[in-house]
């Protein structure tokens, strides 16, 4: 007997690789999306700064208009973005 | 002469102008002989004296000649022709008495008017009156027990006659004539007619028709009536009868009974008030006698005509239209409530068949009381009923989603998308406002009980929206698991259907879940178009189903290691997908998707699409040909129990026999052909369980999820307080850790959890207080 396969269609959950389950500043998971957006993923993607802490997009961008420094909200180092 | 001569020849000469006096009734005495009498009578003054006389006497003779003789021809008998002549005997020879009183009736009205006293005569001014009166005293004073069988017998026969003449001219062929029973040669349907019309008028003459025969008439109509309804409107439910019966009451048996009280015409006479005003009440009652055995008939049928509903609308037209005029809505309720619990509601019926039924019901109910509430008071069982069984929901959500049989409820939910809001009109039809039946529930707003639609009805059997659409993701999610090509667009068109009614936060969910099926589509378009992984693997093509496991129904938790060129693939496609989205990757869940095989044993060759499990296993096979349960177990790390049920699949399929117990060996070459065609039938069996089977984590095991919540504050308070009952646990629960929402806990669902914990070890049960085991 031989056994050819042909096609192989799998089942996959995808997560983003951060050191932590959920954004600091929503309290949603990362793999879900900021309370704003309704499409995680592409839609609202997730942002680390240079201090290594990671946020949603929106709410960073957020808190960041709101403050008058510019300050990561769990470290209180200034914020910048890390393009890694 | 002396005083005492005087008196006898008074005496004698009153004696002879009132032989009744003597006991009998005949009489010489010509008219100008009793003139001479009656003023010898008043010129003594004692008219009034000897006319009180006389009518103890007519009553006297009445009581022991006239009625025992009527009464003794009413013997109980069994033959209808005979009680047929015996009555009508009865009736002429009564006739002909009251004819004998004639002759001192008319002597005794001449007395009377000579007496100024005015005093009535048994109730009655007239003497002619009077006696009639007293007639019918004495007649009924002696009534014996069983006088109706003649009567009844009497009427029966000569009402087969009538119905013979109006009903049937088709029969010539037959030897027997239908009215009377006997042969053509000697039909005495003529005789039977006219005596019968005859006894009518005597009766009628002398006002016993009514007391005599009213009641047997009316038993014996109602019974016709009866008879002829049942005939008339067994098993079809697509015609009214309504009209119909209406006419047959009018033109049959109101003719008929019209011609007994009438003495034969077929119009009542136009000066006779009396007669009319019987007639018409009787037709009054047996009109209403035809309503009310008409629905009566209808609601025992009620079920069936719910069941076939809109085919058995006239039907239910005409319970409608009979309602007003009886008073059997209680009934109707009440018998349309056992009904569906005797038929509908008992564990041989499907989730989905009462579904239909209680669609149905609600249909035929609406329109029956469009105030809705026989709708209400019906139902009330079978919500209750529905919201016990664990499929309730799931079959609510797939009716509603699905095509061809039983989408009642998907022309349901696109017929709501289609109507839009119609308040303006409600507010024009102010003045067609009727107040609510007096049976409704006065807490109920009659409003809401009117705008409820099936698909509310449906989803307040549960009380809620969120369990609804929980099982509509759960059922998506195993539709877009279990296809390989999928219909997106009919999916969205549900869901935009769905989101109309349910509002769009509910659905939210739902819409991510079809958005990872496209974006999984693009996804894969892009990976195959990377070198890399094109180039790692020429053979099998790889597509992956990228979901957000956020936004997923929880999966059931199976463990399955695949082959190791299918993990190096899988391993791969991740690889390209991290390249392709940043900072993302995927975790496998090994166990779901499907694979497309291509099986050559000799020269036959098959293509199957199978799962995951059931490609590995067949791969496992091809390596080695014989396995052991608990080798296979090793390299899949899959429960036994749960590989000795799939294996059938293969089993089925001929190609793997179970050589000895946990022996599993591939069957190779010729043999093959010859098992599969022998197992073919279990193999559809099998395939059909592996369909049914969802891959997501039951209601129950979501439900258990959610008191996983509770269980650290168990914990913690057993800890701090030792042991506790179960009911000081609820209670301390729902003090501390009821606020969200979504985790009330009933007691006996608290019990359930700490049973499966004390199961698990996790909990000791000691004298009904629970406490965490010593470690």
């Amino acid at each position: 007997m031989k056994v050819t396969v042909k096609s192989w269609t799998g089942v996959a959950t995808w997560r983003w690789i951060a050191n932590d389950d959920n954004c600091g500043i929503c309290r949603m998971p990362f793999d879900s999306c900021c309370p704003d957006c309704k499409l995680p993923g592409d839609d609202c993607p997730l942002v680390w700064g240079a201090c290594s802490h990671c946020f949603h997009i929106h709410c960073i961008v957020k808190w960041l208009h709101s403050q008058p420094q510019q300050q990561c909200p769990m470290c209180r180092q200034d914020w910048k973005f890390n393009n890694k | 002469m002396s005083k005492k001569e005087d008196l006898e020849v008074y005496w004698n000469k009153i004696n002879y102008a009132f032989p009744i006096l003597n006991g009998t009734l005949y009489s010489d005495c010509t008219n100008e002989e009793y003139e001479e009498i009656q003023e010898m009578i008043v010129s003594l003054g004692i008219q009034i004296r000897i006319r009180d006389l006389i009518l103890i006497h007519i009553e006297k003779y009445l009581r022991q000649h006239v009625v025992p003789s009527f009464w003794s021809k009413f013997i109980k008998s069994d033959v209808e022709v005979k009680g047929f002549q015996l009555f009508k005997t009865a009736v002429s020879d009564l006739y002909e008495s009251v004819t004998n009183f004639s002759g001192i009736l008319h002597k005794l009205t001449l007395l009377n008017n000579s007496c100024s006293d005015n005093m009535p005569i048994f109730g009655e001014k007239d003497v002619l009156l009077g006696f009639k009166q007293l007639l019918r005293a004495t007649l009924l004073a002696q009534l014996p027990l069983e006088f109706q069988y003649i009567i009844y017998f009497f009427y029966k026969v000569s009402f087969n006659v009538f119905d013979n003449e109006y009903e049937n001219s088709d029969m010539g062929d037959d030897v027997m004539c239908s009215g009377c029973w006997n042969d053509y040669s000697d039909c005495n349907c003529a005789y039977i007619v006219k005596v019968f019309h005859d006894t009518n008028r005597k009766l009628m003459e002398l006002q016993l028709l009514e007391r005599l025969a009213g009641q047997v008439l009316t038993n014996f109509i109602q019974m016709r009536i009866e008879s002829h309804i049942q005939k008339l409107c067994t098993g079809t439910f697509d015609v009214s009868h309504i009209a119909f019966l209406e006419n047959w009451l009018d033109t049959t048996v109101m003719s008929w009974l019209t011609r007994i009280y009438c003495a034969g015409s077929s119009k009542p006479p136009p000066d006779d008030k009396n007669v009319q005003n019987a007639i018409s009440k009787f037709k009054q009652k047996l009109s209403y006698y035809l309503y009310h055995s008409y629905t009566k008939l209808r609601i025992d049928q009620l079920f069936n005509i719910i069941i076939e509903y809109p085919d058995s609308q006239p039907a239910v037209d005409d319970i409608k239209l009979c309602l007003d005029k009886t008073d059997l809505r209680p009934t109707l309720c009440k018998n349309l409530q056992t009904a569906l619990e005797t038929r509908l509601l008992h564990p041989g019926v499907n989730t989905s068949e009462i579904l239909t039924a209680y669609v149905s019901t609600i249909r035929t109910l609406r329109h029956l009381d469009p105030s809705g509430v026989i709708l209400e008071t019906v139902t009330k069982p079978v919500r209750n009923y529905l919201r016990n069984r664990e499929d309730t929901v799931r079959s609510v959500v797939s009716s509603l989603t699905e095509d061809g049989a039983g989408s009642e409820l998907a022309e349901e939910l696109a017929k709501f998308a289609g109507e839009g809001d119609d308040e303006n009109d409600k507010e024009d039809l102010w003045d067609e406002w009727n107040p609510d039946p007096v049976d409704a529930d006065p807490k109920v707003n009659s409003g809401d009980r009117k705008a409820s639609d099936i698909i509310s009805m449906l989803v307040n059997v549960y009380g809620s929206k969120e369990l609804f659409v929980n099982e509509y993701r759960t059922l998506l999610a195993d539709r877009l698991l279990a296809q390989s090509v999928i219909n997106t667009e009919k999916e969205i068109r549900y869901l935009e259907l769905l989101k109309l009614r349910f509002g769009e936060s509910q659905l939210h969910f739902c819409e991510v879940m079809l958005k990872d099926v496209s974006d999984s589509k693009r996804i894969n378009a892009l990976i195959h178009q990377d070198n890399n992984f094109e180039a790692s693997n020429d053979k099998i093509t790889c597509n992956g189903m990228i979901l957000s496991a956020q936004f997923w129904p929880p999966f059931k938790d199976e463990s399955l290691e695949l082959p190791v060129i299918i993990k190096q693939l899988l391993e791969n496609y991740t690889k390209s997908f991290e390249a392709l989205k940043g900072n993302r990757t995927l975790s496998w869940i090994p166990h779901l998707g499907n694979v497309n095989i291509e099986i050559e044993i000799g020269v036959k060759k098959l293509e199957l699409t199978v799962s995951p499990f059931n490609a590995t296993l067949i791969m496992h096979f091809q390596d080695k040909p014989e396995w052991s349960l608990d080798e296979l177990h090793q390299v899949m790390k899959v429960p036994v129990t749960i590989l000795r049920r799939k294996i059938t699949y293969w089993q089925s399929m001929g190609l793997i026999t179970e050589k000895s117990t946990d022996y599993f060996v591939l069957v190779d070459g010729s043999d093959a052909n010859k098992s599969n065609v022998s197992t073919n039938q279990v193999q559809e069996m099998i395939c059909e369980d592996e369909e049914a089977e969802s891959v997501m984590a039951s209601a129950h095991d979501q439900r258990e999820g959610e008191l996983q919540v509770f269980w650290s504050y168990i914990v913690g308070m057993l800890t701090n307080l030792d042991s506790l009952p179960l009911d000081r646990i609820h209670q301390m629960l729902k003090m501390f850790a009821s606020q969200a929402p979504g985790t009330e806990c009933s007691l006996q669902e608290l019990r359930q959890f700490l049973d499966t914990k004390v199961r698990t070890h996790q909990l000791v049960l000691q004298g009904g207080m629970y406490k965490l085991p010593k470690t």
